[in-house]
């Protein structure tokens, strides 16, 4: 008897637990389940996105929201941890019955959860990382990404070291960038670019120091050696900072140029280095708060700033851009919860973003999920516009999205 | 009904209502959530009682059984990846079969020094492996792990795998409590407690520590090879010494001088860190703040202090009994 209560007790204890309590009536909600890095280093990213989002939000829903529908958001710390993030996306459309997956900052997260977006079939937005496997081979169809990948970065790259050649000729070129896919795939996708474009280079020093390497003395006098005059970099955050600080008092930057074309350009590296951020390096993000010169972008930062006392990261955009693709799909099918429709709305997506200069619009690459944007690449320079930074950067070039997306040959031979 | 009726009465209860809780789990949910976390809490409980078998009964601190977790999950994963998912089961046995390899030839080495220096040995293997995972990219995919690991068959259904994974998770554990309890068991403990009066009683002290090294490492294989297909995704996460240290906090949490102690840390670590981790950031800081009022109070783990509880009332009650 006392065994048999006891395991009806369990059983019925069992049952209280999971009859879903989370049972949505049919609310007028899109519901968007967001992951992101909150502490540790990449926490600033996460941070900043959180904000962007719900800066995004509140403009939506202060508006009305889209055709009757209000946005609501939940944020997770994905702790950058791929085993924990799968858990949660797949929390979050069982049991919180999401429409949107959202966000992620580690490319290892981003590849664990598209997974669960594929097999559950509900639509994954990509606001931060970078990987080009997510849009190329690794893509399915319900990702889409409106943040740039590495290729791009790349390739503008690319084009800006051949229009050097053109007026101050180079040669060799080294690279330095951290140890794990990321700083791999920047590096290949740079050669594959400067190959494509017949750009000849010598390569004269290849180095990997760990990800968040604290001493990059020995690195640094190994490249004073090997005197590149290209010195392409491929860090990303507080390692961009650490190996700068310590690269200055060698003369490094005054023998090679240096060149940073995916995460360089990051308002992180201006804020955090003030004055001691020399001029001349030639660097790229994925979204400038002082480019292109738009209403758009000047309000992006201005709100932004009124939000949250300091000036946007470029983590901040992606997340920004991301809200408004899902209210543009949305406002286009009519509701949340017609997927494949969903799907379609975001392929053909044109979307107005705060990096898109005046007379351009962003705008959804149907075979990869990508979204199509201009890149530019810029050079640091006085500038006090934005404090704490005193340095920002100018003297812009700019690069078409045809021009810098993965050419259909290169995809094709990856989704091999 | 004498004593020792009663409790193996009582423990067979407490599988029997443990095995229902989980069976019925897919029966009262169709919540794909709550049997992801209930296969977590599964493979998850196989790792922590096996390594459980090295630290709890041995006296043997692993700090790199993530190793050989590791290698399960690759071993599914890179089989699958390279040669299509019918590979998945025959991948499992494989796996199996190279970790009794690894384990015997890196047991050998390990098990020469004892105490903080086997602690690090291992450690440092395992964090050898990790490294090997982590920048072979061409082979393993580096940091970008192995994605899209289906299991073949009517096992892809994922209820099917779940039972899949809880019929493997029981058996093993049965397996290894069998272990804990038979003299072989009970020579490892003697080897815990007085290695010197176990080899003055004729036995072997290291070969039996290169035995339950072997099976530890050979049951953490199988729970990692079971994790490949839960996530659909393996990472080199699963390598790195963090994986090994959570299975200490999950034995320490639910008593390390338990069989099932473990089993039960392993359970409530993912339900702390599920539930509290949905609300805030700041888990680690609750499951730390956990970790110290155990480890100061509750030094016998949330099992051990249980029995001790039951042993109290038991103890008072006694008087009252015909």
């Amino acid at each position: 008897m006392k065994k048999s209560t006891c395991i009806c007790l369990v059983v019925a204890l069992l049952a209280c637990v999971a009859i879903p309590f989370a049972v949505h009536a049919q609310d007028k909600t899109i519901r968007i389940g967001a992951m992101y890095p909150m502490t540790g280093r990449a926490g600033l990213y996460g941070i900043d996105s959180v904000a962007a989002a719900e800066m995004a939000i509140d403009e939506i829903n202060g508006k009305g929201g889209v055709n009757g529908y209000m946005i609501d958001a939940t944020f997770t710390d994905s702790k950058a941890r791929p085993a924990y993030a799968v858990r949660v996306a797949t929390r979050y459309i069982t049991e919180d019955k999401v429409h949107f997956l959202f966000g992620v900052v580690s490319s290892g997260v981003g590849l664990a959860v598209t997974e669960i977006s594929r097999q559950h079939k509900t639509i994954f937005i990509g606001t931060d990382h970078a990987s080009t496997q997510l849009t190329v081979d690794k893509m399915q169809p319900y990702y889409f990404r409106v943040s740039n990948n590495t290729f791009m970065s790349m390739a503008a790259g690319a084009l800006y070291l051949k229009e050097r050649k053109a007026t101050k000729d180079w040669t060799t070129i080294a690279y330095i960038g951290p140890d794990y896919a990321y700083g791999h795939d920047q590096w290949n996708e740079l050669k594959y670019n400067l190959d494509r474009l017949g750009v000849p280079y010598k390569v004269v020093g290849e180095y990997w120091p760990k990800l968040f390497e604290p001493d990059y003395t020995a690195y640094v006098t190994s490249l004073v050696r090997d005197k590149p005059d290209i010195l392409v970099s491929g860090f990303w955050g507080g390692d961009t900072v650490a190996f700068l600080k310590q690269a200055i008092p060698y003369g490094l930057l005054q023998r090679s140029l240096y060149f940073h074309p995916d995460a360089g350009g990051n308002y992180e590296l201006m804020s955090a280095m003030g004055d001691e951020l020399p001029a001349g390096l030639v660097l790229g993000a994925r979204h400038y708060n002082n480019w292109p010169d738009t209403a758009l972008n000047r309000n992006f930062a201005a709100e932004f700033k009124k939000r949250t006392g300091r000036f946007p990261t470029y983590a901040a955009s992606g997340a920004y851009v991301g809200v408004y693709a899902i209210a543009k799909a949305v406002e286009a099918v009519g509701n949340p919860d017609d997927t494949e429709a969903l799907v379609k709305a975001l392929e053909n997506l044109k979307l107005q973003a705060p990096w898109d200069p005046d007379g351009f619009t962003s705008y959804m690459r149907p075979d990869t999920h990508q979204l199509k944007k201009m890149q530019a690449i810029g050079v640091t320079m006085p500038n006090k516009d934005f404090p704490p930074a005193t340095m920002m950067l100018g003297d812009w070039k700019i690069y078409k999205p045809e021009d810098v997306m993965p050419p259909n040959d290169y995809i094709k031979e990856k989704r091999k | 009904m004498t004593n020792d009726t009663a409790r193996r009465i009582s423990a067979t209860s407490l599988w029997t209502i443990i095995i229902l809780i989980f069976a019925l789990v897919p029966i009262v949910t169709t919540s794909a959530y709550k049997i992801n976390v209930a296969s977590h809490i599964l493979v998850w409980g196989l790792f922590a009682v096996s390594f459980n078998m090295l630290w709890g009964i041995t006296g043997m601190l692993s700090f790199g059984q993530a190793l050989y977790y590791g290698l399960g999950a690759y071993s599914v994963g890179l089989m699958v990846d390279y040669l299509g998912s019918g590979w998945f089961l025959p991948a499992i046995a494989l796996g199996l079969v190279m970790v009794i390899i690894v384990s015997f030839l890196l047991g050998l080495l390990v098990i020469r020094v004892g105490g903080v220096y086997f602690t690090m040995l291992t450690l440092a293997f395992a964090q050898l492996a990790w490294q090997i995972t982590f920048k072979w990219y061409d082979f393993t995919g580096g940091d970008d792990g192995i994605q899209g690991i289906i299991p073949p068959g009517i096992l892809e259904n994922r209820i099917v795998y779940y039972y899949f994974v809880l019929v493997i998770v029981f058996v093993s554990i049965w397996i290894l409590k069998r272990m804990a309890y038979s003299p072989f068991g009970l020579i490892l403990r003697c080897v815990q407690q007085n290695p010197a009066r176990v080899r003055f009683l004729g036995r072997r002290v290291r070969r039996n520590q290169l035995r339950v090294y072997m099976v530890s490492s050979f049951f953490a294989a199988l729970a990692g090879s079971l994790m490949a297909g839960v996530d659909s995704s393996i990472h080199t996460d699963m390598l790195f010494w963090t994986t090994s240290g959570e299975a200490i906090l999950m034995s320490v949490l639910g008593g390390l001088n338990q069989f099932f102690g473990p089993f039960i840390g392993a359970a409530i670590f993912i339900l702390i860190e599920d539930n509290i981790g949905a609300r805030t950031e700041y888990w680690p800081l609750i499951i730390g703040s956990i970790m110290l009022v155990m480890v100061i109070l509750f030094p016998k783990g949330i099992v051990g202090e249980v029995l001790r509880l039951k042993a109290w009332f038991g103890k008072n009650g006694g008087g009252r009994q015909p």
